[in-house]
């Protein structure tokens, strides 16, 4: 009966059960064994109302959904354009920049292909690339930028993190400060690689101009401070994430509805409604993954998975090399949200066991799972793309192999030199 | 029964945008009084932080109306269509076995609560903030329940939940 259950339950997911009945009904049946009231689910999911950090979900992916909407991300595309596509590769550079920036404020959620693919690709396009390099680019994008700040997966490996009460402290500050370096391998790696594939070609990029780059800046003056006073708060310490994300909120509001007016008053309740689908579905997920957590914990499960590997890996190098291969799996089959909430209480103390610091673990776990959002066969990404660019789903497995396998060097990097994550700390 | 359905969910999605409002709101204020008081108002961040709870919860109530839970969509993709209907069906009557059992362990919670007379901040009952826990789980398993009927259903019969 003890094992029938947990092969019941994957199978319910593996049939497309909600996760968050499925992790709730863990948690249930584990109580349930040790003769715990399962008024405890509710006590669980009540402790959504006592972290404060919560508060900067909501708000964030609200902000998000609604410069989405808006036109800020043509004007996001015009700015990096005067300012990189002067280089070799510029447009591809440019394309990378915009999305990672993008993905960043947006909580890679799957709206960069969708908000930036549908401008990108056409221009990629006249600049004379491939299509099959155009696709890969944007569909490869659309989860790059995952590690810089104020992106949503890192904030909630953060609350995750915290509920373990480990001995090191996990702040969220220090990963944000944690992603820049690996992140920006990431991005320089893409660029490089497509400086190279425009090698040969006519040459597409136009030299700097200083009147389109002013008349971009106009463009853009009301999203510029954006990223300067958020970025510049946080990584100052002046602002707590709650606090940044509550400015992001207010601020895009006002910018897109009163000032900009490309939001109408009628809209606003539906972007705000939808956008709060998405903070409902990754809540609800988090809330019971808090009950199945402590019960975990109470049963000592992460011990016990750790003594069994243990007798098998001695080798932190091995453990990181298994892991990695897990996790690409894993990045496949659960989105990140799902991913962090369910694994990282397992994973984190079986890693911490192994000597790997709690913040290098959240990195190569994001940077992992940025891999996994286009993995063949069901990286969710390929499938967003193959949607909006009206593609076979076949034709962008084939587009992102080579950025698939750039990205998995970096990961790699970023896996096996702690100090690219840790150095800045 | 089709107006009743209309003005629930114009409730869910009003309530929804409203609260999402005053926690923007609430967030801007709050700043703005330790920018000009040197700190937040006391009131403030316990409201919050309930009003993320409420906002989830509601959130996660009308993702259930359009389906948008996150889900391994893996296998169905790639099913044949009986079988497909069948992993729907099973899927969905899960789902609200699970939000039904949960509904009434949280309706337990609110009233031990109730009985015990539990505050949260200054003197808000907590039963009250509590409540809404039942009250979405609950509704969630009677929306989870018609989707499983539905899936049952010839796709010509099919009504909107």
């Amino acid at each position: 009966m003890s094992m029938l259950v947990p092969v019941v339950l994957l199978l319910l997911a593996l049939a497309g059960a909600p996760l968050f009945a499925i992790i709730a009904a863990s948690a249930m049946w584990g109580f349930w064994q040790a003769d715990v009231d399962l008024q405890t689910m509710a006590i669980n999911i009540y402790q959504i109302a006592e972290m404060p950090v919560l508060v900067a979900i909501p708000l964030f992916t609200f902000a998000g959904y609604l410069l989405g909407e808006s036109k800020a991300p043509q004007r996001l595309v015009r700015i990096t354009d005067a300012f990189l596509g002067w280089m070799p590769g510029g447009l591809a550079v440019v394309a990378l920049t915009a999305c990672a920036l993008f993905t960043a404020f947006t909580g890679a959620s799957g709206v960069t292909i969708v908000a930036l693919g549908a401008l990108l690709v056409p221009a990629l396009q006249k600049a004379g690339y491939p299509e099959k390099f155009n696709l890969g680019l944007v569909t490869t994008s659309g989860s790059l930028g995952l590690l810089f700040a104020p992106s949503l997966p890192l904030i909630l490996y953060g609350v995750v993190a915290q509920q373990m009460a480990l001995e090191t402290p996990v702040s969220i500050d220090s990963l944000f400060v944690a992603g820049i370096l690996p992140g920006l391998l990431m991005l320089v790696a893409l660029s490089l690689y497509s400086a190279w594939q425009s090698r040969g070609m006519v040459r597409e990029t136009h030299p700097f101009n200083k009147k389109e780059a002013w008349a971009a800046l106009k463009d853009s003056a009301w999203e510029l401070p954006l990223p300067v006073v958020i970025l510049g708060g946080i990584y100052s310490g002046y602002f707590a994430v709650s606090e940044a994300a509550a400015l992001t909120a207010f601020y895009v509001l006002v910018v897109s509805v009163v000032i900009r007016r490309e939001i109408s008053l009628r809209r606003l309740p539906v972007v705000m409604r939808d956008s709060m689908k998405l903070v409902g579905a990754i809540l609800l997920i988090l809330g019971v993954s808090l009950a199945s957590t402590n019960y975990m914990i109470d049963a000592g499960i992460p011990e016990q998975i750790f003594n069994f590997i243990q007798q098998h890996i001695s080798s932190p190098i091995t453990f990181l090399l298994l892991l990695t291969l897990f996790l690409l799996v894993l990045g496949m089959m659960l989105d990140i949200f799902s991913a962090i909430v369910i694994m990282i209480p397992i994973i984190l103390p079986i890693a911490v066991q192994y000597g790997i610091h709690p913040i290098h673990l959240g990195i190569l776990f994001l940077a992992n799972m940025q891999l996994g959002y286009f993995t063949p066969p069901v990286g969710m990404n390929l499938f967003i793309a193959s949607f909006r660019f009206n593609k076979p789903v076949m034709q962008l497995y084939l587009a992102t192999i080579p950025f698939f396998f750039i990205l998995l060097a970096c990961v790699l990097v970023i896996t096996f030199w702690p100090w690219l994550s840790l150095g800045m700390l | 029964m089709r107006n009743l359905l209309k003005w629930l969910y114009r409730v869910e999605d009003g309530l929804l945008v409203a609260l999402l409002l005053a926690m923007i709101v609430l967030a801007g204020v709050d700043i703005l009084a330790r920018l000009a008081l040197g700190s937040g108002m006391a009131w403030i961040a316990p409201v919050l932080r309930v009003l993320v709870l409420w906002i989830g919860l509601l959130g996660a109530l009308v993702a259930t109306r359009s389906r948008e839970h996150i889900a391994i969509d893996v296998l169905s993709r790639f099913a044949p269509v009986p079988v497909r209907t069948a992993m729907h069906f099973v899927a969905a009557a899960f789902a609200a076995f699970i939000c039904l059992a949960l509904a009434y362990y949280s309706k337990n919670f609110v009233q031990t609560a109730y009985e015990f007379g539990d505050k949260a901040f200054s003197d808000v009952p907590a039963w009250l903030l509590q409540l809404i826990i039942p009250i979405t789980f609950g509704l969630m398993g009677l929306r989870f329940t018609v989707q499983a009927v539905q899936a049952l259903l010839p796709s010509s019969q099919k009504v909107t939940a």
